[in-house]
């Protein structure tokens, strides 16, 4: 079941790879720089399910979670974290920011595919 | 690789190596502007090399439609069941999954910015610490220095490298463990 989903990181090549994966698996990929423009698209219109990296310039993606979840129409929209980020500290806090789920960088294609079908 | 610092050449400095030995030099002064000179070489060739990937990234996702084209071309032909279109076929599902090998491929680039990134802050950082004599002398500011620089490193194999050094490894142990690594899968966590 396709939807729109949210990409933001601050790569060009992620979200090169990012768009080609989801897009070849019938996805609507809006792709986004930071938090900041990603908060911005969510103000006026809803995504199915976001996916965004950490370390960022402007906002991050930790504190975008926190954002999104205070909008009334992204209180049930999913939040996958991608990063490279694993430590425990930082995962405590994208949990606590409201995140469904967290991914470590470098993503498997079908494996994303395969989280994304789950929480969607 | 040099590992020693005591090289030997036949000629003298040049005039440039002495502009940066000035008369009125300083061990501290030296060194941060070796270190910075170590940061400017690692940004200039990282900026090449973002050059250079861009370029590779636009023309691997030009391949990427091309193919996906074909791929669904390949599909909507009807089923004769000559082998040529079985060997389309076959051909397809193999591209697609040479290119999500490479997707993944692709993606080590990001994270190798990201950790020369962390190196070219902690040389900076380093830099200007070793000019401040009044933190230089005191060990309770090495320990905050150390500790800012542990925070910047956000992946597992920064932090193993960091670790084998706390724990006294010399250089070589540190590479020849990192040689020896395997690749790490890496989990979905779901909360």
């Amino acid at each position: 079941m396709p939807g729109v989903i949210l990409a933001v990181d601050d790569s060009a090549s992620m979200r090169q790879m990012v768009r080609y994966t989801l897009e070849n698996a019938g996805y609507e990929v809006v792709q986004v720089n930071d938090g900041v423009e990603a908060l911005d698209f969510a103000k006026d219109k809803r995504a199915d399910l976001v996916l965004t990296d950490v370390n960022m310039p402007n906002m991050d993606g930790i504190t975008l979670c926190k954002e999104l979840r205070d909008l009334p129409h992204y209180k049930g929209v999913p939040i996958l974290i991608l990063t490279t980020e694993s430590a425990v500290d930082t995962k405590t806090r994208g949990k606590q920011a409201g995140a469904t789920g967290w991914m470590v960088k470098p993503f498997n294609p079908e494996q994303l595919l395969a989280t994304i079908a789950k929480v969607l | 690789m040099l590992a020693n610092t005591d090289i030997q050449t036949d000629a003298g400095p040049s005039d440039s190596t002495k502009r940066l030995v000035p008369e009125n030099w300083s061990p501290e002064q030296e060194t941060a502007l070796l270190l910075d000179l170590c940061e400017a070489q690692m940004d200039a060739a990282l900026r090449d090399a973002d050059h250079s990937v861009d370029k590779l990234v636009s023309a691997f996702t030009q391949l990427v439609d091309s193919s996906r084209a074909i791929g669904a071309l390949a599909k909507k032909m009807p089923a004769t069941g000559s082998m040529e279109h079985e060997l389309l076929l076959m051909h397809s599902d193999a591209i697609t999954s040479q290119i999500n090998d490479a997707v993944v491929a692709f993606q080590f680039y990001d994270k190798l910015s990201q950790r020369l990134g962390h190196v070219r802050h902690s040389l900076t950082t380093l830099a200007m610490f070793v000019c401040d004599r009044s933190r230089v002398q005191q060990r309770e500011h090495w320990l905050k220095l150390i500790t800012a620089l542990r925070r910047l490193y956000r992946t597992a194999e920064e932090r193993a490298v960091f670790d084998l050094v706390a724990e006294g490894a010399t250089a070589e142990e540190v590479r020849a463990s990192v040689r020896e690594r395997e690749p790490v899968e890496n989990d979905v966590e779901f909360f």
